[in-house]
């Protein structure tokens, strides 16, 4: 029985082919539009994905166990984290902010290698009569090695000079370009921030994070004055070596916090739990992006319905001689299923393929990829195209009445 | 071994019933040949299509071997057509998109149980006696109408019918091809004992048969032997 299911299929296939070849520019067009379809599920996710790969190689480039504190619960895990939190986020921006003495608490924690606090602001830097808009960070010596930050040219500025408010500078890679063409050129040179000068004492290696890449960091203690009046700070970050330490010393900064805010005014934080929280946006975004592309399938499957149709209105004869020499409805029902199906998934491997070589150009500027997801996919889609659209058209084809089918002309 | 009691086939036109097969009776036996001969729209070919359970009766009963096939499911009706009866058409109906060789094959993709021959070998055997076997692998709208006429002959015998039901096969052959069909029928009656029936609408060709059933209206109006 095994031989003659397999000529079965045979059969089925070589019927659809023979039809396929007498049609070629109609059958071509058919496929296309699962072509189309398939093309644009596939490259949205591949992008969805790309953007995702992004950010997460934008989060890694920052040190290894960083725990940040922020204000708000945005990331909270126990305020059941993600989507649910995304409305307090809004809040948390204007919420509390931080001050030195928060620092100074969290500073009497063991186990924490680094820690820096954290002020920002965007601005104005002028030097070599260059003018460019930039982020101003304010933070100790700490955040070079927090952020995996490497100095180029010169040196980081130093704890002393964090005491010292001196009026030293690092300039982030772009910044650096941006002013005085040559990054290196920078070195030693002056800039000015809000009328006051700075010296530049060291120039960053690019980093590839546009936030850093662009960043003018400047000693914490040296902005409080005309760029942070009220000496307050948006987050303080902390780098703990040991992994197993990291839970136990979350722990010991909330305790340290909890002193003098609310439970719900700060949240202590690893950087996989925001990366997690982006994926989880990231999911619901591809979903959207593939339903959006889900549309140009349905298209490319009515055009396979409409076909099928007329396949069936040619075939008719066809179907009548299959009927007088044995067929069942079944059979016949089966017969254009599988041509539907096969028709449908030739058009989803093109598609797959198209967008398999657009993503390769892609990935030489931005990481997008092609997952075993996307393949399942695609094959998954166009199958269910070819059955879910094929279905009503094989089954007019199996419900012909025989007579009538082969004395059709 | 095919039996007709009482058949009638009713068709609606609009508010109009039409009856283009009124009560017929028949019995068929084994190793017949018979000729039903009619006009044009005497119902001669719905009669052809009952006898080959490709339409069902309004009311009657049509029993093979025994068995009445008027309650049969559509996949019980298509096991009997696929190995009790073969059909020639005037119109050869062979699938254009096959070649010879397939088309006489095809009826074997439908048997539902497992075969007890190999149907290339006895396809390429009805081939050889047909003298067509150099024609095997092309395709039937390039062959003469003689030779698709005789391909489907070759498919109506592939899974050893007991009955062949010829609807006018000579109607688009000319006379001497023609001639050439009828001795191949007549040979495979004699031979190979295949019961057939041959609807025509031609005096001449149903002289041939052993047997004719004439038929006028849907009704049956005579029997000549």
């Amino acid at each position: 029985m095994k031989i003659k299911l397999r000529d079965g299929w045979y059969d089925l296939l070589r019927s659809a082919f023979a039809d396929f070849t007498r049609n070629k520019t109609r059958t071509f067009l058919t496929a296309l539009g699962i072509t189309i379809g398939v093309l644009s599920v596939v490259l949205l996710i591949a992008l969805g994905l790309g953007l995702k790969n992004y950010i997460n190689q934008q989060f890694e480039s920052l040190g290894a166990n960083l725990v940040m504190v922020m204000p708000g619960n945005a990331f909270s895990q126990s305020e059941g984290g993600g989507m649910s939190n995304m409305r307090s986020m809004g809040t948390s921006f204007m919420g509390i902010t931080f001050d030195e003495q928060d620092y100074l608490a969290l500073n009497r924690i063991g186990n924490i290698d680094y820690l820096t606090p954290l002020f920002y602001k965007s601005g104005v830097i002028e030097g070599n009569n260059q003018r460019k808009t930039g982020s101003i960070e304010g933070a100790n010596e700490d955040i070079f090695n927090l952020m995996n930050v490497e100095i180029m040219v010169g040196d980081a500025f130093s704890k002393a000079d964090v005491s010292s408010r001196a009026k030293k500078v690092v300039l982030g890679y772009s910044m650096a370009e941006s002013l005085f063409y040559d990054p290196k050129e920078a070195y030693g040179k002056s800039i000015d921030i809000d009328n006051q000068r700075f010296k530049v004492v060291g120039v960053a290696k690019k980093k590839g994070d546009p936030d850093m890449d662009d960043a003018v960091i400047v000693p914490y203690k040296t902005t409080f004055g005309t760029l942070n009046p009220n000496k307050t700070f948006y987050s303080i970050y902390a780098g703990i070596s040991s992994k197993d330490k990291v839970a136990e010393v979350k722990e010991q900064m909330k305790t340290v916090l909890l002193k003098k805010y609310k439970k719900d005014e700060f949240s202590v934080v690893e950087q996989t739990e925001i990366l997690n929280t982006i994926n989880q946006i990231f999911t619901v975004i591809n979903a959207v992006l593939v339903a959006i592309g889900s549309i140009s399938l349905l298209v490319g499957g009515i055009g396979i319905m409409n076909i099928m149709y007329a396949t069936v209105t040619e075939r008719t004869k066809e179907v009548g001689i299959r009927r007088a020499i044995g067929a069942t409805e079944r059979d016949i029902m089966m017969q254009f299923l599988a041509e539907a199906v096969t028709l449908s998934v030739l058009g989803g491997v093109l598609g797959l393929i198209l967008a398999t070589l657009i993503v390769l150009v892609i990935r030489i500027f931005f990481p997008a990829s092609i997952n075993l997801l996307s393949v399942i996919i695609t094959f998954a889609i166009s199958s269910a195209i070819g059955v879910g659209f094929g279905v009503f058209p094989a089954r007019r084809a199996a419900k012909l009445p025989p007579i009538e089918a082969i004395r059709y002309e | 071994m095919l039996k007709l009691q009482n058949v009638y086939r009713t068709y609606h036109l609009g508010d109009e019933q039409v009856h283009a097969v009124e009560d017929i009776s028949l019995d068929i036996k084994p190793k017949e040949y018979i000729s039903i001969l009619g006009t044009s729209g005497s119902g001669k070919s719905t009669l052809m299509y009952l006898i080959g359970l490709l339409e069902q009766p309004t009311s009657g009963k049509i029993l093979v071997e025994g068995k009445d096939v008027s309650k049969l499911s559509d996949d019980e009706l298509s096991v009997i057509r696929n190995h009790f009866v073969g059909f020639i058409f005037q119109q050869f109906n062979l699938i254009n998109k096959f070649t010879v060789l397939e088309n006489i094959m095809m009826p074997a993709k439908y048997a539902k149980e497992k075969l007890d021959f190999d149907p290339e070998e006895r396809a390429l055997e009805l081939l050889k006696r047909f003298n067509m076997l150099n024609r095997k692998d092309f395709f039937p709208n390039k062959i003469s109408g003689g030779q698709q006429q005789r391909v489907a002959i070759a498919r109506a015998l592939l899974m050893r019918p007991k009955l062949i039901l010829a609807d006018e096969p000579t109607g688009n052959l000319d006379s001497k091809t023609g001639e050439e069909i009828l001795n191949l029928l007549e040979e495979l009656n004699k031979k190979d004992g295949v019961t057939i029936i041959l609807v025509t609408h031609d005096h001449s060709v149903a002289s041939r048969t052993k047997k004719t059933i004439y038929i006028k209206d849907g009704k049956l109006v005579g029997k000549y032997i």
